[in-house]
């Protein structure tokens, strides 16, 4: 026994409560959903490929404003928060992912995705992440944690899923008296023999250790700035939980407003504002946690892209294949991955399986395994999470 | 025809179930969903009284006064007017509960309804049952065949299909013979599409493969259990037994639409030998028929299905000796579901086993509002604590449907605390109660709130945990005690 494993034994041995829950270390997996089907490809714009420019008139990214990110890729200049991230090679970008669904519905292909199905093949059940923690027997009461008021389809039947919008919604509300409650409670848990009895006082000081985070102020760290709206508040207060290790395992968070049929905007505009929300906000979150960035991934995916050609009413219709893309430690990133398959310019209205645009090359599910993987480790029995699904490497992780 | 003053406020009030705010005040007034007057004080022994120990596990949990009734007409007979659910009469819980309408659509009809309302409407119509029929036992197996039959909503068609399964196989057979049921279960286009069945065919000439998905759930989950003493072989005769039995939505020329149906030219009708018994060749749709005699007629069936009863309503660890007896009476009764519950609730092991059983959720969501004559339709914001504590109705993605353990239900006694604390403080959004006057007609003072609850006096450390409170922070903290997170 060594010095430190003797100092930690002691002190675990003198606070008894503490050493009943340690602090769960665990990784998490935070997935941010853009609804609505978001028009990546003004996002990693393929400023180098004429045929971009010529069928977006109105739309295409100017490659001078774009920043530069290869031969190929440049982001949108909204994008420009992550450009650090992209660079140090911790964000990574898978471009044609999708769902098999040809339907081009929003509905369709987010229920697919979110369960985890494939138009071939029969549905699994419940959503991926709910089999994910379910087969990992994650019960800790905030293994699973959706911001917002709605469980998402994706964590449908796992163990234990958390829905809120602040973490002060955890804990006991419509009482003065927590204190008190959490008192009698200890005491009447404390008596009690057996499972039901140890799970009581563990949630008990889980429920102390939250109220012990600092209140609302809890500033973010290192300077970061989330952005002043239900996102940003959302992605702090998942980093308030990781911070915490209270076991978080999976966090969503939803980011609308991505449906851009009508003036969508270029540069600037209503679909640069999105995207700006949502590259202040990961790089937020991502400065906000800078101690803790081996705990942590973020996978950003959408139920489909927008087609290459503009509208006529300046905006875009549903595609299929988006950009997907992932940042921390274990992303290998700083590279596009995925080829960048549009359909041959002549067909592009024409009697091709469901809309035009980027076709669906990596079956999504290849992705969020991958993920998974590189979250949880081997220890995920993906046939479980993806049953009989093909899972090639994609090589993002 | 004479009509009565209170059979015209009955159908008056009918026309008018879908107002909230009347239902209680005609189901107080009129249909015994209020509280009796003149009621003794709760009993409270040391031990869980045994008609209240009756009531929290073939019910969910007494509503005010139900105890004494029990009291007054004795376990025995209680249990016999609650096997015979359809001598009730339950017009209170009708006239909240009756008023879904997609859930009176044929399975192919339900097309029509949007996915939120059709999940909406039979969840709400679940709760609102379990809370306030007063054919208890019924609902009680109701719940235990629909975890056991398990059908996840989100899966493919099921939502669409679920209601008419609901209705058709669970209620219809809840309390009959466990042979219709798994044939029912087995026809059920919920079903067929929940285990693939509807795409199990074996073409003359072809090389299908038969889909063996729900072949194997029938031997392993419905009746034999997985080491039943079955071979991968039986499982494979069994899908060919079958194939050709599935269900189409788009069959819209079809009279029959919206059911499961045969086709013949999918169907393998060579000859098949499941757990060494020989089904001739060309038996057709009979096949079927025959199949289910046949794994249900199995001695590890009774075993099963006694086992799993034993586990929901005697204790997560069964004993053997309430199985044995419980699986003897399935056998002797070829599968009579009342039977075997007259049985099983008269072991000495159920009488013995008082408070050992862990509520899952539901119950105890349902046990609570019950004791506390709770005012509720089951809108949102009362299904929204259930969805935390992890028990969403119709929602376990699995067929094994979800689990009679402690540790699953482990990690979410917070959100159970919170709902108790919520509820006892009139906070509970979507419920009304009255603690106050609920206690002046019950005539008990504060003290009476843990054995109204729990059925016992509290213990010495119980009691001295427990006060100082106020009557909502007490009735609260009861609730959320793990006295009564135990039944």
């Amino acid at each position: 026994m060594n010095r430190r494993t003797f100092i930690s034994r002691l002190s675990l041995a003198a606070t008894p409560a503490l050493a009943a829950t340690p602090r769960e270390e665990t990784h998490t997996l935070v997935h941010v959903f853009l609804r609505g089907g978001a028009d990546t490809l003004n996002m990693f714009v393929p400023y180098a490929d004429d045929r971009y420019h010529r069928l977006r008139p109105g739309l295409a990214i100017p490659a001078r404003e774009a920043i530069r990110l290869n031969d190929h890729y440049a982001l949108h200049p909204a994008m420009k928060p992550l450009e650090p991230l992209f660079k140090s090679g911790r964000l990574g970008v898978v471009q044609s992912v999708g769902v098999d669904n040809t339907s081009g519905s929003h509905f369709d292909c987010q229920d697919q995705m979110e369960h985890g199905d494939s138009m071939h093949g029969s549905p699994a059940g419940g959503g991926w992440l709910g089999r994910f923690l379910r087969q990992q027997g994650s019960t800790s009461a905030l293994a699973a944690v959706a911001i917002g008021t709605a469980l998402p389809e994706s964590l449908r039947g796992a163990p234990a899923a958390s829905v809120l919008e602040r973490i002060g919604d955890i804990g006991f509300k419509n009482t003065q008296d927590a204190d008190g409650i959490v008192k009698v409670l200890e005491g009447m848990y404390g008596g009690e023999p057996g499972l039901l009895g140890r799970r009581g006082i563990e949630t008990l000081e889980l429920f102390r250790r939250i109220s012990a985070m600092p209140g609302d102020g809890g500033s973010p760290e290192h300077g970061a700035q989330y952005p002043r709206d239900s996102f940003g508040s959302g992605l702090r207060e998942i980093a308030r939980l990781i911070k915490a290790g209270l076991g978080l395992q999976v966090a969503c968070i939803d980011l609308g407003g991505w449906d851009t049929h009508f003036f969508q905007g270029g540069t600037t505009g209503p679909q640069a504002e999105r995207i700006q929300t949502l590259a202040e906000g990961l790089a937020a979150l991502d400065t906000d946690l800078k101690d803790h960035r081996n705990r942590y991934t973020v996978m950003v995916a959408t139920e489909f892209g927008r087609r290459i050609y503009e509208n006529a009413s300046l905006g875009t219709d549903h595609g299929r294949g988006f950009a997907l893309m992932a940042l921390g430690d274990r992303v290998k990133g700083g590279r596009v991955l995925g080829s960048w398959p549009i359909q041959a310019e002549e067909d592009l209205n024409l009697n091709t399986p469901g809309p035009g645009g980027l076709h669906a090359e990596t079956d999504y599910r290849a992705v969020f395994a991958e993920v998974l993987h590189a979250c949880f480790g081997p220890s995920v029995a993906m046939a479980k999470v993806f049953p009989q699904a093909r899972l090639p490497a994609v090589g993002l992780m | 025809m004479k009509t009565s003053r209170r059979h015209f406020l009955a159908t008056s009030a009918l026309g008018l179930s879908s107002c909230d705010r009347l239902v209680p005040l005609v189901n107080r007034e009129l249909f015994d969903e209020g509280i009796p007057s003149k009621l003794p004080p709760p009993p409270a022994g040391a031990e869980i009284d045994p008609d209240f120990h009756l009531l929290s596990r073939a019910a969910f949990g007494p509503w005010p006064g139900d105890v004494w009734r029990v009291k007054k007409m004795g376990r025995e007979a209680w249990l016999e007017e609650q096997l015979h659910p359809e001598r009730i009469r339950d017009t209170a819980c009708d006239l909240r509960a009756e008023r879904f309408e997609s859930l009176y659509f044929a399975a192919g009809d339900a097309y029509e309804w949007r996915k939120p309302v059709l999940r909406d409407e039979i969840t709400r119509h679940t709760l609102l049952r379990a809370v306030y029929s007063r054919r208890q036992l019924f609902e009680v197996m109701v719940e235990f065949w629909t975890d056991h039959l398990n059908i996840d909503l989100e899966k493919g068609d099921c939502i669409h299909l679920k209601p008419s399964d609901d209705r058709d196989v669970i209620r219809r057979h809840a309390l009959g013979s466990f042979h219709d049921l798994v044939r029912a279960s087995a026809l059920s286009p919920a079903m067929l599409v929940y285990l693939d069945g509807r795409s199990n065919k074996v073409r003359r000439d072809s090389d299908d493969k038969p889909n063996e998905n729900y072949a194997r759930e029938l031997m392993e989950l419905h009746t034999m259990g997985v080491h039943g003493g079955y071979t991968q072989q039986d499982v494979l005769e069994a899908a060919r037994c079958l194939s050709g039995w599935t269900f189409d939505r788009s069959r819209f020329w079809a009279l029959n639409q919206g059911e499961s149906f045969f086709r013949p030219d999918w169907h393998d009708d060579g000859e098949k030998r499941v757990l060494g018994q020989i089904i001739p060749a060309g038996g057709g749709a009979r096949d079927l028929d025959r199949l289910v005699d046949i794994v249900c007629g199995h001695p590890s069936t009774a075993k099963h299905i006694a086992t799993k009863l034993c586990k929901r309503f005697i204790s997560m660890e069964p004993p053997a000796g309430a199985v044995d007896s419980v699986a003897a009476e399935f056998t002797r009764t070829r599968g009579d579901i009342r039977c075997m519950l007259r049985v099983l609730f008269g072991t000495p092991e159920f009488a013995e086993s008082r408070g050992r059983l862990l509520k899952r959720p539901f119950k105890f969501m349902v046990s609570a509002l019950r004791a506390l004559a709770a005012d509720a339709h089951a809108d949102k914001a009362l299904l929204e604590p259930l969805q935390r504590m992890g028990h969403g109705l119709f929602q376990y993605p699995t067929p094994d449907g979800y689990p009679d353990e402690e540790l699953p239900w482990m990690g979410t006694l917070m959100w159970r605390w919170n709902f108790a604390i919520a509820l006892a403080a009139g906070k509970q959004n979507g419920v009304r109660i009255n603690l106050h006057d609920l206690r002046r007609q019950l005539h008990f003072t504060p003290s009476g709130w843990f054995p109204h609850l729990v059925g016992r006096a509290p213990t010495e450390a119980e009691e001295k945990s427990l006060k100082p409170q106020d009557e909502a922070g007490l009735v609260g903290l009861i609730l959320a005690s793990p006295a009564f997170q135990r039944c």
